[in-house]
């Protein structure tokens, strides 16, 4: 086991983590946040999404070694439990899940576009959303759900 | 009312969180992790285990092989009757005895202290295989002396189900070559793939003889019963909880032979154990569908009216020894002719074992396959006739008159309009003034096309002799405050039936929605029921809901009325009120307190007591007597769509891009749209996967090619198509509220409407797909053909 030291959802955490396992196994297995899913652990369906640095990472793929020093957030992101975010409630509202095994990796997904891109056009919503695979809705209220929070930042709603 | 309305899916605000429990999410203190070892070989014999230096390791606290669970009096023998066609059998073995028949299929397994040392301790064990001969695909299994996947019997052929009604024959004999067409058509494998993989934590605990088990399943109450029998224990030492479940989509129909090894393992150990699938399991033995190959001829008259039909088909249901997914092919073959009268027709199926993978139930459940046969010999004939795709269509759909109908597997459709589906799609894609676009297209060096593909999806399976059966149970209890709590034998693997449940509950009672909260998947908390497959939790769950509302609903408007001095009759329930004619209103609180506090007062004089209420419904129109009435039924709802789509072809590659899609579907009354639709969009894209994307591919040897989702390629956003929905109701005579199934609607109309959209679009060239998914390497291959 070695200790990594990082900042998780904005405070500083000590983990001991297995050298051989993942950033999605340490941060569900030892720091008890399960919102980050695994569906492939290939890098390939994004239910595993978090931000590392400010950056969109498939966690299933990154050695929970490499985030010693850094930051990570995650869709839990430090809220209060019941509290959701403009980009959550948009998803609940315009039905952007079902099983909601994806939503999760697909909120941060989308937190990220919006910080990077305040008024994306449906071509940049897909382009942020193309690395977070969903099963179940087809991604069509999932668009519904990323242009309804777009809208109500920027006032058109 | 809340039924009809747009209201949001109750699980989503947890989910969206981050907070839902899914299986792996679970962790009881002390929990062990297991895992798998399965066969690299696609047919070879064990000849023998060492697992000693597994043993051996620190954090290994068990390895189970076949026949240590074989000892230990564990093996699933043959069980279940079926009404028309007589299967060959095996014995199960969870883990393999003897000999492995596919790639993927559970060897060992071990059981350490997470996964890092499971999977470590999966190297160290040795097996020592004697590799066979082995058969790759149905036609090479069918060859005279071809290896044999069961070594009992005298070939490869599981089942063989013909059918006849006419006399095709005689038809085909009489018509002149010009008015028939021979040829032979291919559905290829694929997988449901729900996003979250299959898994179970089992906890015993020895003191009270009692084991808990949380799976990602989709029918508790089944999974405990076929456990017990398997592990030998009374169906009363078993509590299976369903938590959060990550989509199934037929995938996780119990029962699955790593519950089997989890939940012995827990019982050996005294420990919690929990097995969660990995991808690189799930695709080559998680369990697929389709595969399936048809022969056909059909004759037709002059204005493309289908006067015979004959189909063979053959599938290739892999290693059938661990799942019951077979069936599929059989509902293939019973949808033929589906919603087409054709009076002279033979059907002829024989599902056939080979060294792929076995088969698990999947939405479409074989239908989508009988569909895309159907639809493709319908434009083939079109073609051949030189009338429209949708006159064609219109020629031969049975009319609505005619419900309910025999088709002539025997199966009886309740009702229809399938020309009016294909009307409002017609419009809603733009049928009429295509071909100028087309032409227009062209004449810029584009290549658009326009197809239709039609679906008919009978639901709510009923089989005889089965958990499988055509009946759920609900309880509805109101509590001393009036509030409300449904328990249902039905679940959600996500798709929102406790909403939809709840919306017909709270209408029933006149109750207000959010006052009444549905509880599932807890077989120690719910009334029995079969859990969520065939499209049936609203059709069944609903309805056993609704008449066990109906019941409190009467008790509350009698004491209420009572309680107001006016006669029952004279009240409303509404608003959770219960209101007399003159304004004068009681709310449900104090007319729950009153049965509950003063059962022996005035107002509950010749009241039963109590507020709890469980009720099952059963199917009307399911009829499994075929001595007494001449009838057997097992599909009580016949949803059906029409979708047409406009795609684009580079014929440079043979890529195809869907521009637009539409679908227009029929099921009946629909509790709530939104969740509906949302449905739909799903069922779609996974069609549109399975046209254009998926493929689960094996070798000739049968060794599987996809081994990841880099292989096996989802349809992603960019991907995703606009999707346009129209909506039809034709409600259904027999179910309550006219309710059909939907939840399968819309994953077979796509691959039809594709296939038909790509001719369109090459309809210079002649070019003919009989082969799914049109990957660009197929369309490709067809052009150079037809060129
Ligand atoms: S689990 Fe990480 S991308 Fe799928
Ligand atoms: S909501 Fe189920 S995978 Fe996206």
């Amino acid at each position: 086991m070695i200790d990594i030291e990082l900042t998780l959802n904005g405070r500083p955490r000590r983990l001991a983590v297995d050298p051989r396992e993942s950033l999605v196994d340490a941060l569900r297995e030892r720091a008890r946040l399960t919102g980050a899913h695994v569906g492939c652990r290939t890098a390939s369906c994004g239910a595993c999404t978090v931000e590392l640095d400010g950056n969109t990472v498939k966690s299933c793929c990154v050695l929970a070694a490499e985030a010693d020093g850094r930051a990570v957030r995650t869709v839990e992101n430090g809220a209060e439990p019941g509290e959701l975010d403009d980009v959550q409630v948009a998803f609940a509202e315009a039905q952007g899940m079902q099983c909601g095994y994806c939503t999760p990796g697909m909120v941060v997904s989308v937190r990220n576009l919006l910080d990077r891109i305040a008024d994306p056009d449906d071509d940049e919503i897909t382009r942020g959303l193309a690395g977070n695979l969903c099963r179940c809705t087809g991604y069509v209220n999932i668009l519904k759900a990323v242009r309804l929070v777009r809208d109500r930042r920027l006032g058109r709603v | 009312m809340y039924i009809g309305e747009r209201v949001e899916g109750r699980n989503n605000r947890l989910v969206v969180a981050g907070a839902g429990t899914y299986v792996d999410d679970v962790r009881p203190e002390g929990c062990l992790v297991l895992a798998i070892l399965r066969s690299p070989h696609p047919h070879a014999r064990i000849r023998r285990i060492d697992v000693t230096a597994a043993e051996g390791r620190d954090d290994v606290e068990l390895v189970l092989t076949g026949e240590s669970l074989l000892a230990a009096g564990i093996a699933i023998p043959p069980s279940g009757s079926y009404a028309n066609f007589t299967p060959r059998m095996t014995v199960k073995h969870p883990l393999a005895v003897g000999k492995v028949r596919y790639v993927g299929e559970p060897v060992a397994a071990v059981v350490a202290h997470d996964l890092v040392g499971a999977r470590a301790a999966l190297d160290a064990l040795m097996v020592d295989y004697e590799v066979l001969p082995s058969v790759g695909n149905a036609l090479l299994a069918l060859e005279p002396g071809a290896p044999r996947v069961e070594d009992e019997w005298p070939d490869n052929v599981m089942v063989e189900y013909p059918f006849e009604k006419g006399d095709p024959a005689a038809v085909l004999g009489a018509t002149e070559p010009s008015r028939i067409r021979r040829g032979t058509l291919v559905c290829n494998r694929i997988a449901s793939t729900p996003l979250e993989g299959r898994g179970l934590v089992a906890d015993y605990d020895p003191h009270r003889r009692y084991l808990t088990c949380w799976a990602s399943t989709q029918s508790p109450h089944i999974l405990r019963t076929l456990l017990a029998g398997a592990l030998d224990l009374p169906d009363s030492s078993i509590r299976v909880i369903q938590p959060n479940v990550g989509g199934a989509f037929g995938g996780k129909i119990p029962m699955f032979p790593e519950d089997i090894v989890t939940a012995h393992a827990a019982i050996v150990l005294k420990r919690p154990v929990k097995w969660i699938e990995q991808r690189h399991e799930y695709l080559p033995a998680g369990g697929h569908s389709r595969d399936v190959r048809c022969d056909y001829e059909v004759a037709f008259a002059a204005d493309g009216r289908i006067t015979a039909l004959t189909t063979e088909l053959i599938a290739d249901i892999g290693a059938q020894s661990t799942f019951l997914g077979w069936l599929m092919a059989i509902v293939s073959a019973g949808c033929i002719p589906g919603s087409y009268k054709v009076d002279d027709v033979r059907v002829r199926l024989r599902c056939v074992v080979s060294n792929r993978g076995p088969w698990q139930a999947y939405r479409g459940y074989g239908k989508e396959v009988s569909a895309f046969f159907l639809e493709r010999i319908l434009d083939e004939v079109a073609d051949a006739v030189g009338r429209p795709r949708d006159e064609v269509r219109e020629r031969n759909f049975l009319t609505p008159d005619v419900f309910p109908y025999e088709q002539p597997s025997g199966w009886i459709t309740d009702s229809g309009d399938y020309s009016g589906t294909l009307a409002k799609v017609k419009d809603l894609i733009g049928w009429e003034g295509f071909a100028a676009r087309k032409a227009a297209a062209r004449a810029g060096g584009r290549r658009l096309g326009i197809g239709i593909g039609h679906e008919l999806t009978p639901e709510g399976s009923s089989r005889p002799d089965s958990l499988l059966s055509g009946t759920d149970s609900a309880t509805v209890k109101m509590s001393p405050h009036g509030d409300v709590t449904v328990l249902t034998g039905v679940t959600s693997p996500g798709t929102g039936n406790e909403t939809g449940i709840a919306q017909i509950v709270a209408d029933c009672l006149g109750a207000s929605l959010d006052r009444v909260r549905v509880v599932q998947g807890d077989t120690e908390l719910c009334p029995h029921g079969n859990g969520n497959y065939s499209s049936r939790s609203l059709t069944f769950g609903g309805s056993s809901a609704h008449l066990a509302a109906l019941v409190v609903h009467d008790k509350i408007r009698r004491v209420g009325a009572s309680m107001l001095d006016v006669a029952p009759g004279e009240v409303r329930l509404d608003g959770h009120r219960v209101i007399a004619p003159s304004g004068a209103e009681v709310g449900f609180g104090a007319v729950a307190a009153t049965i509950y506090r003063s059962p022996h007062a005035r107002h509950m004089e010749g009241v039963e007591p109590g507020l709890e209420v469980t009720r099952t419904f059963k199917m009307d129109n399911v009829h499994h007597q075929p001595e007494k009435d001449g009838r057997y039924n097992q599909y009580p709802t016949w949803s059906f769509s029409t979708a047409a789509c406009i795609v684009e072809v580079d014929e440079e590659t043979g890529v195809v891009r869907i521009e637009k899609f539409a679908l227009v579907h029929d099921s009946g009354m629909v509790v709530n749209p939104l969740l509906a639709e949302a449905q739909l969009h799903g069922a779609i894209t996974q069609g549109i996967g399975a046209s254009l994307y998926e493929e689960i591919r094996y070798d000739d040897a049968g060794l599987p090619q996809n081994l990841t989702l880099r292989e096996y390629t989802l349809p992603g956003m960019r991907e995703s198509v606009d999707i346009v929905l129209g909506h039809q109701s034709t409600p259904s005579p027999f179910t309550m509220m006219g309710m059909k199934g939907v939840g399968e609607s819309g994953i077979s109309a796509p691959a039809p409407a594709i296939a038909s959209a790509i001719e369109d679009a090459l309809s210079d060239l002649g070019v003919r797909l009989t082969e799914v998914p049109f990957t660009p390497a197929r369309v490709w291959a067809a052009i150079q053909e037809a060129r």
